[in-house]
C-alpha cells in the first residue's frame, strides 16, 4: 500500500541519528554487549569487572571545548576503595576565555552534517553535483548501437587516442580474447596503439565447418575501419601435421569447405597490421591469416589473434629498454659496414645461440636459433656424432657456423635504446680462442675443431642510485677448441657441442658519500690593524 | 538667559562617551568576525550579512549621534525626535549582534549588553529633553 511505502521512504531517507548526549557517548566501548577492559563508560560492564580495572582509558567525554558552558562526563576510578569502582560524575564545564562560543546560528557550525540521502526525486541532481567521469550513467565511448544515434560518415576520418577501440562502420574491430575461462569471447575490441596478442579456444565441429562464423575469413576483414578497408596482406595455410607454407595469391577469398574428411582454410590465426599517421588518424590496415584443417575428431581449437600498429613512414624498431636495458628484452647487435667515416646504414643482426633440439643431433638441428635475452643465462648444446670418414676442415667450418649462426653480429648495443648513427653507444664484441688442452700443445697440424662457444656479457648500472640504468660494457665471444684425433675405420664418438651466455653485473658498489666538515670562514677585514698596517 | 538653557549636559555627555565607545565596538566587532571566519567554519552566505549589518550599523550610529547632538545643542526637538527613531533601528541591529549572528561569542555579549544599556538611557534622556524643549 502506498502509505506504507512512503514511510518507509521517509524512513530511508535519513540516515542514524547522531549522539550528542555525553552521557551516552562513549568511544572505547568496540565490543557489542561485552565489557571493554579499562573502559569506563562502557554500559555493559557490571560493578564486578569495574573492580578489575586499572585505570580509565577514557576520563572525560565533552563536546566542543569552544563553547562557553557545556556539560562533561567525568569517569574515575576509585581505587582506595575495595573493591575498586568506578566514579561517574556530570558537571557543566565552563570555558573562561572571553572568546568562547556563546551561540551560534549556524547549524554546521559544531556538528557535521547530515548528507543527503538520494532517492528517485533527487538522484540526479547528486549525480550531476557529485558524479564524475568514473561514475556516470552513460559511459560516452561505449555507446554500443551507434546506427541509433549518428551512424558515422563513412568519409570522414576519425582521430583516435590512445586506449580508444577502433571504429568499424557497425560496431568495433574485434580481437577475441578470453574472457574469464579460455573460450573466446568476440566483444573484446581492439584498443588503438595497444599492441595485443591473444590465445583462445573456439569449440568447432566438422559438420558445422561452413556455418561457424568465426572460422571463416569472411568473418575477420568485413567489416570496414570507417574508409578504410582491411587487406588481407599474406595467406599462410597450415597443415595437420604443423608445416606452413605461404600462398602466393593472398586476395582470393578462401572459405571454409569439406574435403576428404577435413574441413579446410579454417581461421587458426589473425594477425592485424594498422597503420596510422601522427595525429592518430587510421588510414591503412592489413590482416594477415593463417589457414588450417580439422578433422572429424576435433571438438576445440586454438585460434591466435594479434594486432600491432605503426606510424606512417617509419619503419619501427623495437627497443630493448630505454635507455637501460629491461631484463628478458633481447640483446640488440649489428654490424658497420668497412669504411671510415661510419655511414648511417647498418643491419640490425640479432645475438643468437644455437638452440637445444629434441632430438640433439648437431648436424640434424637444421640451424634453429634463440635469441639472447638481457639478463637471461643460457646453456644450450648438441651431440655430434664424429665417424672416421667426417674430413677435419670442413667440420671444424660446420661447428663453428653452428656455434655462432649465419651472421654473427660484430658490435652489440650499450644501451636498449641505443641509435644506430650513436657510434659511442655500440660495443664491439671481443673474440676470444681458447684450446682445451691448454697452451702446452703447440702443435697445430692436428685437427682443431670448436666445441664451445660463450659470450660473457658484462653491464654496469649506470645513472641515478634511484633508477639504475643497465648498460652493456663488454661483449666477449670465447670459442675453445679441442684436438680431433683421427678415429680409427668404422668406429665413432660421440662429443658434446655447448654454447652458453653469461651476463655478469661488473657495477661498483655505492660508496656512500659524506659532506666535507663545515669549515669557519674567519677572515679579518683588510684593514683590520688600521693604523698600523 | 544663559543659566535658562534646556540642552541636557547629561545627554550630550552620554552621546560624546557613546561615539567613542561606538568606534571600539565597531572595531572590535569586526575583528572578531575576521576571527571568527579564520577559526570556525564561517561560509560566505553566512558571512556576507553580518558584514553588510555590521555596516549599515556603523551609517546609522553616526547619524543618530549627529541628529541627537545637533538637536540637543539648538534645543530643537525635531532632530531629536528623529535620532530617537533611529535608535530603534540601532537596537534592533545590536540585539542582532546578541542573538542572531552567525556565532556569538562571550565578548560580543558583553559589548552589545553595553551598548543596549547606553542606548536605553540615552533614549530616556531624549525623551526627557524632547519634553523640555516642547513645554
Amino acid at each position: 500500500p502506498p502509505e506504507i511505502r512512503a514511510a518507509a521512504r521517509e524512513r530511508t531517507r535519513s540516515g542514524p541519528a547522531p549522539v550528542t548526549d555525553v552521557a551516552k557517548l562513549c568511544v572505547c566501548d568496540l565490543l557489542v554487549a561485552q565489557c571493554d577492559v579499562n573502559c569506563c563508560c562502557d554500559p555493559d560492564c557490571s560493578a564486578a569487572d569495574f573492580s578489575l580495572f586499572t585505570t580509565c582509558s577514557v576520563p572525560i567525554v565533552t563536546g566542543d571545548s569552544r563553547l562557553c558552558s557545556q556539560k562533561a562526563a567525568i569517569y574515575s576510578l576509585d581505587v582506595e576503595a575495595n573493591p575498586p569502582e568506578r566514579i561517574f560524575k556530570l558537571i557543566d564545564q565552563v570555558n573562561p576565555s572571553i572568546f568562547c562560543i556563546h551561540a551560534t546560528n549556524y547549524k554546521n557550525a559544531l556538528y557535521f552534517s547530515s548528507p543527503e540521502m538520494p532517492t528517485s526525486e533527487n538522484f540526479d541532481q547528486l549525480l550531476k553535483e557529485f558524479g564524475s567521469a568514473t561514475f556516470s550513467t552513460e559511459p560516452d565511448t561505449w555507446n554500443m548501437n551507434i546506427d541509433a544515434q549518428n551512424p558515422p560518415d563513412a568519409n570522414e576520418t576519425y582521430r583516435y587516442e590512445y586506449g580508444v577501440p577502433i571504429q568499424t562502420v557497425d560496431a568495433f574491430l574485434r580481437l577475441p580474447s578470453p574472457i574469464v575461462s579460455s573460450w573466446c569471447s568476440d566483444a573484446n575490441p581492439a584498443a588503438f596503439l595497444v599492441n595485443q596478442a591473444t590465445k583462445c579456444t573456439r569449440p568447432v565441429s566438422m559438420e558445422k565447418c561452413g556455418s561457424i562464423q568465426a572460422l571463416s575469413m569472411l568473418f575477420y576483414i568485413n567489416s570496414s575501419i570507417l574508409a578504410v578497408n582491411i587487406t588481407v596482406q599474406s595467406v599462410v595455410v597450415q597443415s595437420l601435421n604443423g608445416m606452413r607454407t605461404s600462398l602466393n595469391s593472398s586476395d582470393v577469398l578462401r572459405l571454409p569447405t569439406i574435403l576428404d574428411e577435413l574441413c579446410i582454410n579454417v581461421v587458426l590465426g589473425v594477425s592485424y597490421h594498422v597503420t596510422y599517421t601522427d595525429v592518430g588518424e587510421i588510414i591503412e590496415a592489413a590482416a594477415s591469416f593463417v589457414l588450417g584443417a580439422i578433422n572429424k575428431e576435433a571438438l576445440s581449437m586454438q585460434q591466435s589473434f594479434e594486432i600491432s600498429f605503426t606510424q606512417v613512414n617509419t619503419k619501427p624498431v623495437p627497443l630493448s629498454g630505454n635507455p637501460g636495458y629491461v631484463v628478458g628484452l633481447p640483446v640488440r647487435a649489428g654490424f658497420w659496414p668497412q669504411g671510415y667515416p661510419f655511414p648511417n646504414t647498418n643491419k640490425y643482426g640479432q645475438l643468437t645461440i644455437l638452440q637445444s633440439t629434441p632430438n640433439q643431433d648437431c648436424l640434424a638441428a637444421q640451424g634453429a636459433r634463440t635469441p639472447i635475452l638481457f639478463g637471461y643465462n643460457m646453456v644450450s648444446g648438441c651431440k655430434l656424432r664424429i665417424t672416421a670418414a667426417m674430413k677435419c676442415q670442413p667440420l671444424a667450418q660446420t661447428l663453428l657456423d653452428l656455434l655462432k649462426g649465419q651472421s654473427f653480429p660484430e658490435y652489440v648495443a650499450s644501451f636498449g635504446n641505443s641509435q644506430a648513427h650513436d657510434v659511442l653507444d655500440w660495443v664491439p664484441i671481443t673474440h676470444l680462442h681458447a684450446s682445451e688442452e691448454g697452451i702446452y700443445n703447440t702443435f697445430q697440424s692436428s685437427c682443431q675443431i670448436p666445441v664451445s662457444l660463450e659470450i660473457a656479457v658484462k653491464w654496469t648500472k649506470y645513472g641515478s642510485l634511484v633508477n639504475p640504468q643497465a648498460k652493456i660494457v663488454n661483449v666477449t665471444a670465447t670459442i675453445t677448441s679441442t684436438t680431433l684425433k683421427q678415429l680409427p675405420s668404422g668406429r665413432e664418438r660421440t662429443i658434446p657441442i655447448t654454447s652458453s651466455v653469461v651476463f655478469t653485473d661488473i657495477s661498483s658498489p655505492a660508496e656512500p658519500g659524506y659532506k666535507a666538515w663545515p669549515t669557519i670562514n674567519a677572515k679579518l677585514p683588510f684593514d683590520f690593524f688600521f693604523p698600523f698596517v | 538667559n544663559a543659566s535658562h538653557q534646556l540642552s541636557s549636559v547629561l545627554l550630550q555627555i552620554l552621546l560624546y562617551i557613546n561615539g567613542i565607545y561606538y568606534i571600539f565596538y565597531f572595531l572590535a566587532t569586526l575583528t572578531m568576525i575576521v576571527y571568527k571566519s579564520e577559526v570556525f567554519s564561517y561560509p560566505d552566505n553566512f558571512l556576507a550579512p553580518d558584514l553588510a549589518l555590521l555596516l549599515i550599523m556603523a551609517v546609522l550610529e553616526v547619524l543618530r549621534l549627529y541628529l541627537g547632538s545637533k538637536g540637543n545643542l539648538t534645543e530643537e526637538e525635531a532632530p531629536l525626535g528623529l535620532s530617537l527613531a533611529l535608535t530603534v533601528g540601532s537596537v534592533t541591529l545590536s540585539v542582532y549582534f546578541l542573538v542572531w549572528q552567525t556565532y556569538v561569542l562571550r565578548a560580543d555579549v558583553v559589548m552589545n549588553a553595553v551598548l543596549l544599556f547606553t542606548y536605553g538611557l540615552e533614549s530616556l534622556l531624549k525623551v526627557l529633553a524632547i519634553a523640555a524643549f516642547v513645554s
